[in-house]
C-alpha cells in the first residue's frame, strides 16, 4: 500500500476517533455533570434492534432511540427513559457522556504538553548540542536540576498560591504547562547527543568551511536529523502525560469537579470495588487505546520515509 | 580524568542548588509537619505550637538551611519528625529493596526491548514489523497505575502470585536459596508492571534509531558493495545507532531510584516509595530531602555515565577537551 | 520414688502455672471461653511511626500500642461501660476531686518484672510533663489545670482533680501505664522522645498488654508473641490471650488490605469503605469470610462556613463572601436544600445515617431525640432565602440582597472519595437554589492550613471522629475559645450570643456529675446549634468491619478499635486451625 494511502487511512482513522470527542457538546447525549439520582452505577444499557430501528430497554420499558431529536444532540431517548451506553458512574452521571467531554480535556493536556515539551527540549537541545561550551553545560546541569526537583511539592506549591478560584480555562492550561514545562529535560538529552554527533559529519563541517552561518547549519542539516527523535519522543510522550494528568487529578489538582476528564474518571476506576462490580468505569481506559493508537500508527508512517 | 573531576565537581554543586531550592519549595508548600495534628480536637493549639518550636521549624529559613549544611558536614541526614529516628537508618533499609526492583526491571527491559526492537528494524515493512508495532502502542497506551491495580486483582483471583509484599510469613525460617525464590515470586508483579511500561519506549527508539542509520549513505554504499545484512546490521549499523540508546541508559540508570515510586506503593514493596510519599503527604521534610538528595546524585552518576559512553563509542563524536 | 514424685510434682506445676497461672490479682473474664493457639493475622493500612506511647501520635502507631499496653480503667467497647482494667477497684471522695485507685497485685512486666504504684506515678510524671510534650497532655488538663498523682502505698494510688469532672474515669482509658525500670535512665537523660523507636530491639519494648514486640521489619510488618505474663484469665481460669501471634502487615491503602483480605492473607479487616463492603460481599461463601456492618459509629461529616474575623489584607471575595454566610437564614437554606438521602444512597450505599444534629448516631444516648429532624424542603429553602432578601435573576441565578449573583468554593479533603462525591451532590443540589457552587479538592496539608492557619476559604465539608461517646471529647470544637472550634477558632470572647451560651452550657456540664442533668445541657446546646447552624450536619457511616469464619469471640465495636479491641479473647475455632 503506497504510504500516501496509508497516511489518509490512519488519518481517517484519527478524524473517527477524535472527531466524536472534539464534537462532544453534539455526540453526547447528556451534558457532562447531569446527575440521574435513581440510577448510581448503572450497567451499560442494553440496546437491541427490531425491524432496524433501536430500542433501549429501562426498567422492563422499551423506549425507542432516536436521531437528532431535536435537543441539538445526535441521539436521544425521551424522557423518563434513559439511554446510558456505558453505564453510569456513582452520582448517576452518564459515563459515554463524560467520556467525550473528558477526551477533549484529556487530549489537549496531552497535546498541548507535549508540544510544549518537545518545543522547549528541542530548542535546548539544538543550543546544547551545537553550541556546546557553557551553553551546553548551563542547560544540561538546568536539566539535571529540573529533573530531580521534587515536583509533587512544587505543584503543591504553586497550587497554594493560586487563588481559590480559577476559571475552567486557567484550571485546565496551568497543569497542562506545568507538566510540559517540566518535562522537556529528557527530550533535550536526546536531541542534544544526536546534534552532537551531527555536526560533526562531513557535509557539515564542509558547508561550515563553506562560510554557512549557524542558523543555516541548524535549519538546513541538524534539524531534520532530530527528527526521528522528536516523533518518538512525542508518540512516548501523550500516554506519559496523560499518565501524569491522572496523578495530578488524585492530589486534587486536575480539572474541578464536575468536569471530567479521562485521568480522574480513571482513578474512580482504578479501586478495588470499581474492578470487581463496576467495570464499565474502565470506559476512558478502554477509549484511550485507539486514540493513542492513531497517534502511534501515524508517527510510525511519518517516520518512514521510504516505502 | 580531568573531565571527570569536573563533572563529579559539577554534580557536588548541582545537589547543593538543589537542596537550597528544595528548602525554598517547603516555605512555599502550605504547612507543616505538625499542621496535621491541628485537626485532633484532643491536642491544643498550644501543645502544637510548642512542639513545632521543639523541632525548630519556626525558624528562619536561612538559619534552617544553615543548620542543615552544617548536620550534613557532620554525615547526619536530619531527623524524621514522624519517626523520631535519624533519617539515615530509615533510607538505608529500603534502598536494597527499591535497586533490586529497579535493577531487574531494568535489566530485563534491555533484554527483552534491543532485540526486539533490531528485529522489528531488520523485517521494516513486513508482517512481523507492523504486528510488534501494534502491540508496543497497545502496551504503550495503558496506564501502569491501571495495570497494576488489574494485575493484583487477577492474582487475587487466581492466587498464583502474592497480593503484594517482599517476603511471606516464615521467611525466617526458610533455607538461603528458598528465600531467594520467595522474594523473586514477590517481584514478579511489579517488576512486570515497571518492565511493561518501560519496554514499549525502548523499542521505538532502538528500532527508529535503526532505521535512522540504515538510510545513512555509508549503509547504503555498505549494501551496494554486497556486504551481507547480518554483518551490516551488528558490526556497522547498531554502533552507530547506539547515540540515542546510551542517552536512555543514562537515563535509565538515574531513574533507578525514582522510577518504580508509585508501583512500590500499590503493590505494597517496602522501598523508597511507600516512605517518600508518606513523608511528602505529612511534610516530614528531612525525609523528603533526603530521599531528593540521594535521587539527584543517582540521576548525576547516571548522566556522567552516559556522557561517558557516548564520547567513547559514537564514532562520530570527537572528544571535547 | 520420692524423686519422682518431686520431679513429675513439679513438671504438673510448671504446666499448670502456665497454662492456669497468671500472676497473682488475676482479672477472670466470666463469661469468655476458647482455645489456645493460633496466629492472626490483620492488615493496617500504614506503618507504625514509634512504639513510644508518650509520643505516638499518628493512628498506626497507636493502633500497635493499644495491643502491648494496658491502662488502668478501661471501656469495654461493647458496652461503652468503664471497667477495672490494672486498678482492680476505686473510690471517688464526696466533691468528686479525689480518686483514689487500689491497684493489682502481683502482676509483671512482660519482662518479669513487678508492677507496682511507682510505675504508675512515674508514667504519669512523663505524660505531664511539659518538657516532654506528650500529645496526651492535653487529655489530663481541666480548664488548662493538671491533675496530679499520689502514692499512697506500694498498691494504691491517689488522683487529684482540679475541679470535678463528670466523667473522670475515663480519662484513663488508653493512657498506658509504663515500666519505670525501663524508662526512667532514659527520662533522666532526657532522651525520652527517642526511646522505643522503631529501631530498637524488640526485648526493650516493656509493657503490661496482651502481646509483646517480637520483630518488627521496616515497611513490611510487626510480628507480636504472647505474653506470658499477662494478668486476665477466662472463666476457666486458663491464661489470656489465647492467640500465640499476632501479625501486623502493613498494606498502604484502603485498596490493598481490601485485596489482601479477599485473598485469605488477612484475617481480619476493620473500616472498610461501603462500596469495598459491596464488593467483598461477592466472594463472601466461596472465601469464608464474615461481613458485619455494625451500625453508625463515632464520625460525623459537616459543611461549615468561613465565619471568622479576617484581617487586613485578606481576600475581598472571601470577606465579601462572609456578609452572605453570617447569615443564619443563608446557612439554614443551604442545610435545607441539602438531599441528605441522596447522600446515604450514592455515597454510602446506604450504610450511613443521616444527621439532623452535628452529633455522630453511634453516639444515640446522647442525642436529642426531641428535636425535629431535617427534612428537604427546596419550597421552604426558598423561602427563607426571599425573606432575607434574596431574589432570582432571569436566569435562575440567586442574588444576594445586593444584587450579586450567589458564587462560592466548598474545599474538602482530595485523598478521600466520600467526601468529594459528598460535594459534588451538594454542588448540583445548590444549584436548584441558583448558587453557583465549585468544588475544590485539596490535598490534606493545604486544607488545614487554609481552615486554621490562613482562613483563606469560604466553605469546607469535613468529617470528624469523636474518640468516646461522649461529649467531653469535643470540648475543644464547642468552645468559642478552642482551638477547634472550626468555623472561628480561638476567639478571645465569643463573636456571638449564642456561642457565648454553648460555652457556658459546656463548661457546665462537665463538671456536672448527675448524668440526666448533663443530657439536659447538652441537649440545649443542640437546640442551639440546630437554631444556628453553624456545623451544617450530613451523616454518620456506619463501621464494616469483616473477619474470617472461624475467628471465634469476634464481637466487632463501633468505636476504636472496632475489631482488636478484644484481642486477648480472640481464638480460632477447632475447624479453622
Amino acid at each position: 500500500m503506497s504510504r500516501r494511502w496509508r497516511i489518509g487511512l490512519t488519518s481517517i482513522f484519527i478524524a473517527l476517533v477524535v472527531g466524536p470527542l472534539l464534537l462532544a457538546g453534539f455526540v453526547a447525549p447528556y451534558p457532562y455533570a447531569e446527575q440521574h439520582r435513581e440510577y448510581p452505577y448503572a450497567p451499560p444499557a442494553a440496546v437491541r434492534f427490531v425491524k432496524a430501528r433501536p430500542f433501549v430497554e429501562v426498567g422492563g420499558r422499551w423506549c425507542e432511540v432516536r436521531l437528532l431529536p431535536g435537543n441539538g444532540r445526535l441521539f436521544g431517548v425521551a424522557a423518563p427513559c434513559v439511554i446510558f451506553l456505558s453505564g453510569t458512574d456513582g452520582n448517576g452521571r452518564d459515563v459515554f457522556s463524560r467520556l467525550l467531554y473528558g477526551g477533549r480535556i484529556t487530549l489537549m493536556t496531552g497535546l498541548l504538553s507535549a508540544f510544549l515539551s518537545l518545543a522547549l527540549g528541542l530548542a535546548a537541545g539544538v543550543v546544547a548540542g551545537y553550541f556546546g561550551g557553557w551553553p551546553d553545560w548551563l542547560l544540561m546541569r538546568g536539566g539535571e536540576l529540573v529533573m530531580a526537583l521534587p515536583w509533587l511539592y512544587l505543584l503543591l506549591a504553586t497550587r497554594a498560591l493560586l487563588p481559590l478560584h480559577i476559571s475552567a480555562v486557567e484550571a485546565f492550561v496551568w497543569p497542562a504547562a506545568v507538566i510540559g514545562a517540566v518535562g522537556w529535560v529528557r527530550p533535550a538529552r536526546l536531541i542534544r547527543g544526536v546534534v552532537l554527533s551531527g555536526k560533526e559529519r562531513g557535509f557539515v563541517l564542509a558547508a561550515r568551511g563553506f562560510g554557512a552561518g549557524h542558523a543555516y547549519l541548524i535549519r538546513r542539516h541538524l534539524l531534520p536529523l532530530t527528527g526521528s527523535v522528536v516523533v518518538t519522543q512525542a508518540t512516548v510522550l501523550i500516554p506519559l502525560y496523560i499518565l501524569a494528568e491522572m496523578s495530578l487529578s488524585f492530589l486534587g489538582l486536575g480539572v474541578e469537579e464536575p468536569m471530567p476528564s479521562w485521568g480522574n474518571m480513571l482513578t474512580e476506576a482504578s479501586h478495588y470495588h470499581a474492578l470487581i462490580l463496576h467495570r464499565w468505569l474502565l470506559a476512558p481506559g478502554v477509549a484511550a487505546i485507539p486514540v493513542l493508537l492513531g497517534f502511534l500508527l501515524l508517527a510510525d508512517i511519518l517516520l518512514d520515509r521510504h516505502d | 580524568m580531568k573531565y571527570l573531576g569536573w563533572r563529579l565537581l559539577h554534580g557536588v554543586g548541582l545537589l547543593a542548588l538543589l537542596s537550597l531550592l528544595s528548602f525554598m519549595l517547603s516555605q512555599v508548600a502550605p504547612g507543616d509537619f505538625y499542621s496535621q495534628l491541628r485537626n485532633d480536637p484532643r491536642m491544643s493549639p498550644e501543645t502544637v505550637a510548642a512542639l513545632r518550636a521543639q523541632a525548630g521549624i519556626d525558624r528562619p529559613f536561612p538559619i534552617r538551611y544553615a543548620a542543615w549544611i552544617v548536620a550534613v558536614s557532620r554525615g547526619d541526614f536530619g531527623y524524621s519528625l514522624a519517626y523520631h529516628s535519624p533519617v539515615a537508618p530509615l533510607l538505608k533499609e529500603r534502598i536494597g529493596a527499591t535497586l533490586i526492583l529497579t535493577g531487574a526491571a531494568t535489566l530485563t527491559t534491555w533484554l527483552i526491548a534491543v532485540p526486539v526492537g533490531i528485529w522489528s528494524a531488520a523485517r521494516r515493512g513486513k508482517w512481523g514489523d507492523r504486528v510488534s508495532t501494534v502491540a508496543v502502542s497497545l502496551v504503550l497506551a495503558v496506564p501502569d497505575l491501571v495495570l497494576a491495580i488489574a494485575l493484583l486483582h487477577l492474582s487475587v483471583q487466581t492466587g498464583w502470585l502474592p497480593a503484594g509484599g517482599k517476603i511471606s510469613r516464615g521467611y525466617a525460617q526458610l533455607g538461603f536459596i528458598q528465600q531467594l525464590r520467595d522474594v523473586a515470586w514477590h517481584m514478579v508483579l511489579p517488576v512486570t508492571v515497571l518492565v511493561a511500561g518501560s519496554t514499549p519506549v525502548l523499542i521505538r527508539h532502538t528500532r527508529a534509531s535503526i532505521l535512522e542509520v540504515m538510510e545513512a549513505p555509508f549503509a547504503m554504499s555498505a549494501r551496494a558493495q554486497g556486504i551481507p545484512s547480518r554483518r551490516l546490521l551488528y558490526r556497522h549499523l547498531l554502533p552507530a545507532a547506539l547515540n540515542p540508546l546510551i542517552s536512555l541508559l543514562g537515563l535509565s540508570l538515574g531513574s533507578l531510584l525514582s522510577a518504580s515510586l508509585l508501583v512500590e506503593i500499590v503493590t505494597g514493596w517496602p522501598g523508597l516509595g511507600p516512605l517518600f510519599l508518606e513523608a511528602i503527604m505529612a511534610r516530614d521534610f528531612a525525609v523528603v530531602l533526603a530521599v531528593v538528595m540521594l535521587s539527584a546524585a543517582f540521576l548525576v552518576i547516571g548522566n556522567l555515565v552516559a556522557d561517558l559512553l557516548l564520547y567513547r563509542f559514537d564514532p562520530r563524536i570527537r572528544t571535547v577537551d | 520414688m520420692v524423686l519422682f514424685l518431686r520431679y513429675f510434682g513439679a513438671v504438673v506445676l510448671v504446666v499448670l502455672t502456665s497454662v492456669y497461672g497468671a500472676s497473682g490479682d488475676a482479672l477472670v473474664l466470666s463469661g469468655v471461653t476458647g482455645e489456645r493457639g493460633g496466629t492472626l493475622v490483620f492488615a493496617q493500612r500504614n506503618e507504625p511511626k514509634t512504639f513510644n506511647p508518650v509520643i505516638a501520635a499518628d493512628a498506626a502507631s497507636r493502633e500497635l500500642i493499644q495491643l502491648v499496653m494496658t491502662d488502668l480503667i478501661h471501656i469495654n467497647r461493647a458496652t461503652q461501660l468503664t471497667e477495672p482494667a490494672l486498678a482492680k477497684s476505686w473510690t471517688v471522695s464526696h466533691d468528686g476531686l479525689h480518686y483514689v485507685l487500689s491497684l493489682r497485685q502481683g502482676v509483671r512486666f512482660s519482662d518479669g518484672q513487678p508492677f507496682t504504684a511507682d510505675d504508675v506515678v512515674f508514667s504519669f510524671q512523663l505524660y505531664l510533663d511539659e518538657k516532654v510534650r506528650s500529645p496526651q497532655r492535653d487529655l489530663l488538663l481541666l480548664e488548662g489545670k493538671p491533675i496530679s498523682v499520689r502514692k499512697l502505698d506500694s498498691y494504691r494510688v491517689a488522683f487529684d482533680l482540679p475541679r470535678p469532672y463528670a466523667v473522670a474515669e475515663r480519662l484513663f482509658d488508653g493512657l498506658a501505664i509504663l515500666p519505670r525500670h525501663i524508662l526512667e535512665p532514659v527520662y533522666r537523660e532526657g532522651k525520652l522522645a527517642q526511646a522505643w523507636s522503631v529501631s530498637s530491639l524488640p526485648t526493650e519494648v516493656v509493657g503490661l498488654g496482651p502481646f509483646r514486640l517480637k520483630q518488627f521489619l521496616a515497611g513490611q510488618r510487626v510480628v507480636l508473641e504472647r505474653n506470658p505474663y499477662y494478668w486476665k484469665v477466662d472463666q476457666a481460669g486458663i491464661q489470656l490471650p489465647y492467640l500465640s501471634e499476632v501479625d501486623l502487615e502493613f498494606a498502604g491503602s484502603e485498596d490493598t488490605q481490601v485485596l489482601r483480605f479477599q485473598a485469605g492473607q488477612s484475617d481480619v479487616i476493620s473500616r472498610m469503605s461501603a462500596r469495598n463492603f459491596a464488593a467483598l460481599e461477592k466472594d463472601r461463601v466461596r472465601r469464608g469470610y464474615t461481613l458485619s456492618d455494625v451500625g453508625p459509629g463515632l464520625e460525623y461529616s459537616f459543611l461549615f462556613f468561613n465565619l471568622n474575623d479576617l484581617p487586613e489584607g485578606a481576600s475581598p471575595e472571601v470577606v465579601a463572601r462572609q456578609r452572605l454566610f453570617r447569615r443564619a437564614s443563608f446557612r439554614r437554606a443551604v442545610s435545607l436544600a441539602i438531599d441528605r438521602e441522596a447522600l446515604v444512597r450514592l455515597v454510602y450505599l446506604g450504610r450511613a445515617a443521616a444527621l439532623s444534629m452535628p452529633v455522630p448516631l453511634g453516639d444515640k444516648a446522647w442525642v436529642n431525640a426531641k428535636l425535629p429532624h431535617i427534612v428537604r424542603s427546596l419550597p421552604q429553602a426558598h423561602q427563607a432565602l426571599a425573606a432575607a432578601g434574596f431574589s432570582r435573576a432571569p436566569d435562575g441565578a440567586l442574588l444576594d440582597p445586593e444584587g450579586k449573583p450567589v458564587e462560592f468554593s466548598i474545599i474538602t479533603s482530595a485523598g478521600n472519595a466520600e467526601r468529594v462525591q459528598m460535594a459534588t451532590l451538594i454542588q448540583d443540589d445548590l444549584k436548584q437554589l441558583g448558587m453557583n457552587v465549585h468544588v475544590v479538592p485539596l490535598e490534606f496539608g493545604s486544607l488545614i492550613n487554609r481552615v486554621f492557619q490562613t482562613h483563606d476559604y469560604e466553605a469546607c465539608l469535613m468529617s470528624l471522629i469523636d474518640s468516646d461517646a461522649d461529649p467531653n471529647p469535643d470540648m475543644a470544637v464547642w468552645l468559642s475559645s478552642a482551638g477547634n472550634h472550626l468555623w472561628h477558632p480561638e476567639q478571645k470572647t465569643p463573636a456571638t450570643p449564642w456561642e457565648a451560651d454553648i460555652d457556658r452550657l459546656m463548661r457546665e456540664q462537665m463538671i456536672t456529675r448527675n448524668r440526666d442533668e448533663r443530657k439536659r445541657l447538652f441537649d440545649r446546646v443542640q437546640e442551639i446549634l440546630m437554631e444556628n447552624l453553624p456545623l451544617i450536619p450530613l451523616l454518620s457511616p456506619d463501621i464494616l468491619v469483616g473477619a474470617k469464619n472461624g475467628l471465634g469471640n469476634f464481637r466487632p465495636a463501633m468505636m476504636d478499635h472496632y475489631v482488636l479491641w478484644n484481642i486477648d479473647e480472640l481464638y480460632w475455632r477447632a475447624e479453622a486451625r
